[in-house]
């Protein structure tokens, strides 16, 4: 993406495509619009803080950080380090993301930080860990997929969350070969019309099955890959074993996924590989947060990824398996410390020489490093509780919309002593905030981010902040100095990432070979880049990160069989994006192009369910259970199953989706179930009544 | 493994595949030394899936395939696996089983999983025993056959063994009679006959799966059966077999003899009768028996509360009260595996959280009717419950239900011509039964919705459209003005119609009007095409 500045105006800038293999230079209207945020006549201008009767005044940046930094050590003293808390977002750049890990473990202290990619990344990442030792999104290079045979992608509408994403599709369509796991028929769903390949909609909750019962028809009807099994993996014994109790009429009585699909899938997997190993154009399965946003999220991405080992995909030249990252920054953000178990380089925070290499790079003593903390859902709910956080800081998150049991977190927000929200709006997080510090955005920065390839790309200034605004750099920085903090904080990007690199070197993540002059050279940096290396575009070809160099299949259950009976409305509510609109929509709503085309939240239903509750399109709907209600209007459509109704999540007030959803969370990874929550719906006002 | 001073010994009978997955559910508990576990199996082979063994039987599973649990994993968690083994005689008295080898096994709680054995009917040329005064034989290899194997040529469908002599006749491509048209008799007849054997049902009633179907889907499977290359003989009731001797003197099966004088001949005849529980140890023991081993909702016997049954052998039912009619109970097992490991996985949660002393579980739900499916490529069946109300009886419902009770509806779709069927017979709009043929996605949400007990659509037929050629709704005309021609910018037919209008003739001047084709790029050639569309429009004089 390019900014082009105008001959006329100073001021005025316009966005331009630029060539880069991921998009082909193509923009989305989130990308084409996003110069408008920029110069947004909401943005705050100057640090803000709440006055006694509620209200915000501006304040000068020294006062504000005084007052910061006074609550900060006031609230260490009274109540310990881990009083304090810190929650990060997967769409800070690198040197952001991994600064405000080492703030937080150094400065304040603190064990208590973790971030929205919780919500994202975390069962992918987890499973992707668990499997082959690392986890990069893709292991391969995203132009690999476009000679494709056959693509499956499960849970992802890339058409609509990543639109120039779908051209890297073509070439499965063509082949026939793009299958569409969706209980919607979404716009990517759409894209397997007129031969180009088959649409599966399952119901929602019901994917572990669906993966399970695969790769029980993949062994069954010996479509392995026995060689590969038998030189790559370990653990193949167990899974089958596991999978046999899916036979297909079993699966198909869990998922409403007829035999003969199950069936015709396996073969169509099973053939791309086969012809992957001939001709070099394999078989990619693609995960996204339709199947990894669940209470058993990882142990359903892990079974994509037995599905994908089985068949001998993953660590080859020709084939593989991925997880399309979320957030503009979800790879990298989840990779230098931001998360609650974890070092710079993707490393352990438990790990001795993990915290003596980095400790040795920040000059600290590794045992003044806290331990492991908690996991997003586990920090949110431990604000306000006897031992828990007392004061919080929210960087580049806003959590009112986007975390589960959204009322839950306000009222929770409400409990604390003191709230930090550094933002570039102000965001429905912000407005609960005691200090509201005004932020740099994407132009106005240097930095780094990383792609869904595992490729460093540069962030480059282009136009200069208003005035009164600063870069998160700049005030842990301060902060730091302010809080006596050992080690050093630089507020130079350059810098930050110089020392990140020197920080991951060794780790999975390893940075240590780039710098931003290697960068600039548009040189493609794919990593791991140890230091004299070239980095690493396709991974695992000759092993996987497990010190025995091998994937580990890992048996799975699906145990959360059934769904409550559906009778008066009860429905399964499903989550998730919209084109127009990005994350908690704080951003994009406040884009009039975007805002317009998709003002509000409506509730997407089958018109049979419609009918049955008496709900017309463009009517009014009260969606409810005991965790909240969300009033909107509904869009009535085919283009989803009649046991399903869907909610964008971009929308504020009683429209936010996340009222709804549940904060349990996946036993490994921390992630929140997103994607299957049983739900009420009724209609406001009589269909037929004239209004 | 912690300490636990006293564990309790509990003893499984049976290795099923509902065994083993009570003793996979048990493994925590065993590793943690709360409980020993030991397993006495008449097979000595593994537990493995009996559900896919008409599957094995014709070569469309390899035996891996059928491998349910790591009995590996069993025994390092600390399992006495004791296989090959039988249970002779419960000794309730002394809280012991003896086993076949002579020795004793104490327990403080014996679990029943022995599982069912298959009918073998009354036919002229087949010795029938009754087993159930008799004790188990000493050699568990022939726990079922003892005393009376069948005549060569002859066999049932139940373990590995036998499917091993229906493999040998289907790769063959001998000449089958199947008896008896269940599930698993058309199951194994439509594989065999796919897998190039030839195969030839014999039935005595109207219509295959009787048990399952009503009229209108017996016949409409019964034909698909036919085009499958399946000969289907009904209303025949089977009465004696006719032998030739081998060259070693031996008699084989030569055909079957029907009661109308029809003669079947065939290679091999495969008796599906259905199954009988395997009930002697328990009657033997005095416990009360019925169709099954009589257990209560929380699996324990009627006649003694250390003794659990699951599986195919349990009958589940309330135990009488004092001054309860003596009436037989109703129900029995269902021959199914969903019911099965659902007891299993429940016993197993009892059993730890008791031993644990944590919080039980409540009781076992009441078992709804389990969904029988047709497993075989090319043909779908699916039905549960009651399916034999017809739509035109629906009048005479209301009426004995009285004012109160709401009338069974049924919704019915027949077109014998395409091999589909399907009826829905409901309550209140939610499913009491379903019978659905040759429809398999409307099979699958039929089976969600029976599942759930959820309320169908009012409008029935949304259902039967998902299996109709037009349910990939390719959206109308591609020219459609609210046809989205550019994902990326959410760029619609319209939108380039209007630029066009406002002067812009090419695909780049549409770009930059409207963005469209700047994503991705893949929609520029129909952006063309849109372009092309609009100008053959503009020149159409009126």
């Amino acid at each position: 993406m390019m900014l082009n500045p105008s001959p006329t105006d100073a001021d005025a800038v316009t966005v331009a495509g630029r060539d880069f293999p991921t998009n082909r230079g193509g923009l989305c209207k989130k990308g084409w619009t996003a110069a408008e945020l920029l110069v947004s006549p909401d943005r705050v201008l100057e640090p803000l803080l709440r006055q006694p009767d509620g209200s915000f005044e501006p304040a000068s940046w020294s006062d504000a950080l005084d007052l910061v930094a006074a609550k900060l050590r006031g609230t260490r003293a009274e109540h310990g380090a881990d009083a304090v808390g810190v929650f990060g977002g997967g769409g800070l750049t690198n040197e952001k993301a991994y600064q405000l890990g080492k703030f937080t473990r150094v400065a304040l202290g603190s064990s208590r930080i973790d971030y929205n990619g919780r919500f994202c990344m975390s069962s992918a990442a987890a499973a992707g860990n668990r499997a082959f030792g690392l986890d990069r999104g893709l292991p391969f290079r995203v132009h690999d997929l476009d000679t494709a045979d056959t693509i499956l992608i499960l849970g992802s509408n890339v058409a609509q969350t990543m639109p120039p994403f779908i051209g890297h599709l073509e070439g499965a369509r063509a082949a026939g070969g793009l299958v569409v796991v969706d209980p919607r028929r979404t716009a990517t769903a759409r894209l397997t019309d007129n031969g180009a390949g088959m649409h599966v909609q399952p119901t929602p909750g019901s994917d572990l099955v669906l993966l399970l019962g695969l790769t029980h028809l993949v062994i069954a009807k010996k479509l392995t890959d026995q060689h590969y099994l038998h030189a790559r993996t370990t653990g193949f014994d167990a899974v089958r074993r596991s999978v046999n109790q899916w036979w297909p009429t079993r699966v198909q009585e869990h998922t409403g996924v007829p035999v003969w699909q199950l069936r015709e899938l396996a073969r169509r997997l099973a053939a791309g590989a086969a012809r992957g190993q001939a001709t070099g154009n394999g078989t990619y399965i693609l995960t996204g947060r339709g199947v990894e946003q669940h209470v058993d999220g990882t142990d359903t991405a892990t079974a994509a990824i037995n599905l994908s080992l089985v068949l001998g995909l993953v660590g080859t030249t020709h084939s593989g398996y991925g997880t399309l990252t979320g957030q503009g920054n979800g790879q990298g953000g989840r990779e230098h410390g931001q998360k609650c178990d974890q070092l710079p380089g993707y490393r352990k925070i438990s790990d001795p020489a993990a915290r003596a290499h980095v400790a040795g790079v920040w000059s600290v003593d590794p045992d003044s490093l806290p331990g492991v903390g908690l996991p997003a859902v586990e920090l949110l709910g431990a604000l306000g509780e006897p031992g828990g956080i007392r004061c919080l800081l929210v960087h580049g998150s806003n959590v009112v919309v986007s975390a589960p049991n959204a009322n839950r977190v306000r009222a929770a927000l409400k409990t604390l002593d003191f709230l930090v929200v550094a933002d570039f709006f102000f965001s429905e997080t912000a407005v609960l905030a005691d200090v509201v510090l005004p932020v740099t955005q994407w132009a106005e920065e240097e930095g780094t981010m990383t792609s869904l390839e595992g490729r460093v790309i540069r962030r480059r200034l282009a136009v200069a902040a208003p005035e009164g605004v600063r870069s998160e750099l700049w005030i842990w920085q301060e902060l730091a100095r302010r809080l006596d903090s050992a080690s050093t904080f630089s507020a130079e990007a350059g810098e930050v990432f110089d020392e990140l690199c020197r920080a991951s070197a060794g780790g999975l993540a390893d940075y240590s070979g780039l710098s931003y002059e290697l960068l600039d050279s548009e040189e493609p940096a794919f990593w791991p880049y140890p230091a004299g290396s070239t980095g690493t575009p396709r991974l695992f070809l000759d092993r996987f990160a497990h010190p025995d160099g091998r994937a580990h299949l890992v048996a799975v259950q699906a145990r959360r069989l059934g769904a409550p009976a559906q009778v008066d409305g009860t429905l399964t509510l499903i989550t998730g994006r919209l084109l127009e609109h990005y994350q908690s929509g704080t951003q994009t709503r406040r884009v009039r192009e975007l805002a317009d085309a998709q003002p509000e939240a409506r509730l997407q239903l089958h018109p049979a369910t419609a009918e049955q509750l008496g709900i017309i399109d463009e009517a009014w709907v009260e969606v409810s259970n005991d965790r909240g209600t969300v009033r909107c209007r509904a869009q009535v459509s085919t283009d989803i199953r009649f046991d399903t109704v869907f909610l964008p999540f971009h929308f504020a007030g009683d429209q936010r989706a996340n009222l709804l959803t549940d904060d349990e969370t996946d036993p490994v990874s921390g992630m929140p179930e997103f994607k299957k929550t049983t739900v009420r719906v009724r209609a406001l006002v009589e269909a037929g009544a004239h209004v | 493994m912690s300490e636990h001073r006293n564990p309790e010994h509990i003893v499984l009978v049976g290795y099923g595949p509902v065994g083993a997955r009570f003793v996979d559910e048990l493994l925590p508990l065993v590793r943690q030394g709360a409980a020993t576990l030991t397993v006495v199996g008449a097979e000595s082979a593994d537990a493995y899936n009996r559900v896919l063994i008409a599957e094995y039987a014709v070569g469309n599973a390899d035996r891996e395939s059928l491998d349910i649990t790591d009995p590996l994993a069993a025994r390092e968690a600390g399992v006495h696996l004791r296989l090959g083994l039988s249970v002779t005689a419960i000794l309730r008295s002394r809280r012991a089983v003896s086993l076949s080898d002579g020795t004793l096994l104490r327990y403080d709680r014996l679990v029943l999983a022995t599982g069912a054995r298959a009918n073998v009917p009354t036919l002229d040329g087949v010795t029938r025993v009754r087993r159930d005064r008799q004790a188990p034989p000493a050699d568990a290899a022939t726990l079922d056959t003892s005393g009376a194997p069948l005549p060569r040529g002859v066999t049932v469908l139940r373990d590995l063994d036998d499917a091993r002599r229906v493999l040998a006749a289907v790769t063959a491509g001998a000449r089958i009679v199947v008896l008896g048209a269940g599930v698993l008799g058309m199951e194994i007849a439509l594989a065999a006959a796919t897998a190039g054997a030839q195969a030839c049902v014999v039935y005595h009633g109207e219509i295959p799966m009787a048990r399952n179907l009503d009229r209108g889907g017996g016949s409409v499977l019964a034909q698909s059966a036919r085009r499958a290359g399946v000969t289907m003989v009904n209303h025949s009731r089977a009465e004696s077999l006719l032998f030739h001797q081998d060259d070693d003197g031996v008699d084989r099966f030569d055909a079957l003899i029907c009661a109308d004088g029809k003669q079947i001949h065939g290679d091999l005849l495969l008796l599906s009768c259905g199954v009988g529980a395997r009930t002697e140890l328990a009657q033997l023991a005095a416990l009360p028996v019925s169709t099954g081993i009589l257990v209560d909702e929380n699996l324990q016997s009627w006649g003694d509360p250390q003794v659990y049954a699951i599986g195919d052998c349990a009958h589940v039912a309330p135990a009488p009260r004092a001054g309860d009619s003596t009436a037989r109970p109703t129900g029995g097992p269902s021959g199914l595996i969903g019911p099965g490991w659902r007891q299993a996985d429940w016993l197993a949660a009892r059993f730890t959280a008791e031993l644990l002393n944590r919080e039980a579980a409540l009781s076992l739900a009441a078992a709804t009717p389990a969904v029988v499916m047709l497993k075989a490529e090319g043909v779908d069946v699916v039905s549960v419950g009651n399916t034999a109300a017809d739509p035109w009886d629906a009048g005479l419902d209301e009426h004995a239900a009285g004012c109160s009770g709401a009338p069974v509806r049924v919704a019915q779709w027949a077109d014998p011509e395409a091999g589909r069927y399907v009826k829905m017979v409901t309550r209140h709009g939610i499913l009491e039964g379903f019978v659905c043929v040759g429809m398999p996605r409307t099979a699958a949400e039929l089976t969600l919705l029976f599942e759930r007990g959820s309320e169908l659509p009012a409008d029935r037929s949304v259902l039967l459209r998902y299996d109709g050629p037009d349910y990939e709704p390719s959206a109308g005309s591609a020219f459609a003005l609210d046809a989205t021609i550019c994902w990326c910018n959410g760029v619609t037919v319209g939108a380039i119609t209007e630029a066009a209008e406002a002067g812009n003739a090419t695909v780049a001047c549409i770009g930059a009007a409207t963005r469209a084709g700047t994503g991705c790029g893949g929609c520029t050639t129909r952006i063309g095409d849109v372009l092309e569309h609009f100008r053959a429009a503009e020149s159409t004089p009126g």
